[in-house]
């Protein structure tokens, strides 16, 4: 394995309210490789999102405090970084995109002065080549009239159209990570076929890294190398795509693989995760998924297991392996 | 067809939009069921499935009167529920009932549960405490909730759990038809499933029939007995649920199947997809002929002027596509 271009080990973020702390993400590792997609998998509260945005800064501390961890990209641990070596990774060498492409572009600026904005801010290019590039970036997206699009407001577009400008925008300056929140939860399906399909291509092109979040297995199954499994703010299960799906050794993705519907087959039952996900601030210290898991031992209520590696590069975190 | 729970025939619902804000007239319309047809069975689920704007909430709402439909019947019973006034409206509507996608909106945040669930039976069928106290606790049970959920307000309540909250007010007024609008799509996949069986298990337990409207249809595969695809005001495709995901006739519906992700790496890396190219057509300003014939790959010149009709080519399976009637 080359190096990693980015470096994530036991992240804490963890967010003080009048409540009590909640611990959003407690202790996650993980890294990627240049030209690699790692899908990160999780119900909503699981901490997936928040596991990204808390070392890029985006969000206000407070409420959140990093509690702990290391953050590396290219050796530089961004959470030592100053605000102006930040300024200057985000949006250029580490670029994002969210879930809701119409909340995310500015409704009173045309989409060219939008997507030409990172480019004059950190590639020193004057508007004459940013323009052009941004143009470029439009038809690469599969925009047809990419000189029209880029005099449009944001209001102009469908939900699709957007995503894909918002894709543009990110990829202009060529970055080494994506990180792509969701990209295609708010779009219809035909929609979200083409979008995923524009991600591959581009990223075959540029070699980029990809973390892609998504609470969908379907669309992890089909854009992902490796997949990570999120639960409460902690990681359970990281492998390669193909040992998540095939050989899970979680009693938790299991219980997610078995209880989602498919389209290929007519499932005679659907076995559901019975109760709810954990309040968050009221975590014991033991395995966050305990209640709900049917195959609990006693010690699971107090102690997070250890990690056991059921075959490299697979990792597990589960009392019952220890048992075996 | 008298023995069907609801037969809905050429409804259509027509928006009036201006175009400027100030324009005088309302003379464009948007139409957003143009002449739906379906018949519900007994004891059936129905899913109704299509993309964002296909018209299927319109649908839904227009048949349970949210929504005033433009033209169309919809018989319940063998009596025609749209026509209806007063007092014996009032009592059709207790067969009726409908199950929103947001929980969250759907529940009154200033009501305690008891008094969600009280007031459909004091509207419609009894003051009486005892009585109402009986049949609250009764539909509480049918939903998994216990009657210590009876004092609290939505708040307390997760999504999934606000959702039972109300299936069970759906239910207590013991209606012959459900209609379920994107029941499960705010929720996550381990509470999704709960809900869905707890669907599944009251149209069992209490035989009743069920639209469940939808735009995943993953989800639609597992729940409904039969299938109807929407697309641009229309259904373009009804069949039994096998033979619909085994044999789809009309291009849309391979291309909306064609591109569900199947949570199986090695599957969903292997399949071949029907790329839709172009963006879903104004529903103010729809195609001429077949809605379709924008985006279609099997597209010829019949369907740029003629619109196709709904028609068998199976038993229980009609396809409204000319494409299809040459080589049925």
């Amino acid at each position: 394995m080359s190096a990693p271009i980015l470096e994530v080990k036991d992240l804490k973020a963890h967010f003080h309210t009048r409540r009590g702390i909640v611990k959003a993400v407690d202790g996650i590792s993980f890294q990627v490789q240049p030209g690699e997609t790692l899908g990160i998998v999780g119900e909503s509260g699981s901490g997936k999102s928040v596991c990204q945005m808390s070392y890029l800064g985006l969000i206000p501390q407070p409420p959140l405090r990093i509690a702990g961890g290391e953050a590396l990209f290219k050796g530089t641990d961004l959470l030592k970084a100053r605000p102006s070596t930040m300024r200057q990774l985000r949006g250029n060498r580490i670029s994002m995109i969210f879930q809701e492409p119409m909340t995310s572009l500015n409704p009173y600026l045309r989409i060219g002065s939008q997507l030409i904005e990172p480019l004059v801010l950190h590639c020193q290019k004057s508007k004459k080549e940013a323009w052009k590039i941004a143009s470029e970036a439009l038809a690469a997206v599969g925009i047809s009239d990419p000189e029209a699009a880029m005099r449009a407001y944001p209001h102009e577009f469908s939900g699709g159209m957007r995503q894909r400008v918002m894709i543009a925008m990110a990829l202009t300056t060529k970055p080494d990570v994506l990180i792509a929140d969701e990209p295609t939860t708010a779009l219809d399906v035909t929609v979200q076929a083409q979008i995923l399909e524009i991600l591959k291509k581009l990223q075959a092109q540029t070699g980029m890294a990809v973390i892609f979040i998504t609470h969908d297995l379907g669309v992890v199954a089909g854009i992902a190398d490796r997949v990570l499994v999120m639960y409460a703010g902690r990681l359970f299960e990281e492998g390669t795509t193909e040992h998540v799906f095939y050989r899970s050794h979680h009693p938790y993705t299991q219980a997610l693989l078995r209880s989602t519907p498919r389209i290929d087959v007519t499932q005679g039952s659907l076995p559901a995760i019975g109760g709810l996900p954990p309040d968050l601030s009221r975590l014991t210290g033991g395995c966050p998924f305990y209640e709900r898991c049917g195959q609990h031992k006693d010690v699971c209520a107090n102690q997070f297991p250890k990690v056991y590696w059921p075959e490299p590069n697979h990792r597990s975190y589960c009392h019952l392996e220890e048992a075996v | 067809m008298s023995t069907a729970a609801m037969v809905v025939e050429d409804l259509k619902v027509h928006y009036p939009v201006r175009k400027h804000l100030f324009s005088p007239s309302k003379s464009t319309f948007l139409k957003a069921v143009d002449g739906v047809s379906l018949e519900l069975r007994p004891g059936e689920i129905l899913g109704l499935v299509g993309e964002s704007g296909c018209g299927k909430s319109s649908l839904g709402r227009a048949i349970i009167r949210l929504n005033k439909p433009t033209s169309g019947k919809v018989q319940i019973g063998g009596v025609d529920f749209l026509s209806l006034q007063g007092a014996p409206l009032r009592k059709a509507r207790t067969q009726v009932q409908m199950i929103f996608q947001d929980p969250y909106a759907s529940l009154d945040p200033r009501m305690t549960v008891f008094d969600i669930l009280a007031e459909p039976l004091v509207t419609h069928k009894t003051r009486d405490r005892q009585l109402l106290a009986r049949k609250i606790r009764l539909s509480l049970e049918t939903v998994g909730l216990s009657s210590r959920a009876l004092k609290k307000y939505p708040h307390e309540f997760s999504g999934g759990q606000r959702q039972r909250i109300a299936i069970a007010r759906a239910l207590i007024l013991e209606p012959k038809v459900i209609i379920a609008d994107e029941p499960v799509s705010s929720l996550d996949v381990s509470v999704q499933a709960q809900i869905l069986n707890l669907l599944k298990q009251i149209q069992t337990q209490f035989g009743l029939s069920m639209i469940f409207i939808s735009h995943n249809l993953a989800v639609v595969r597992y729940i409904s007995d039969r299938i109807a695809v929407m697309y641009l005001g229309k259904i373009v495709e009804v069949a039994p649920r096998d033979e619909l995901y085994r044999s789809p006739r009309h291009p849309y519906t391979q291309a909306l199947i064609s591109a569900v992700p199947i949570p199986d790496p090695r599957l969903e890396r292997e399949r071949r997809r029907i790329p839709l190219t172009g963006e879903l057509p104004s529903p103010i300003n729809p195609p001429k002929g077949c809605a379709f014939c924008t985006r279609c790959s099997k597209v010829f010149d019949r369907c740029r002027t003629e619109a196709p009709v709904l028609r068998s080519v199976a038993s229980a399976h009609s396809v409204s596509c000319f494409e299809v009637e040459k080589s049925p």
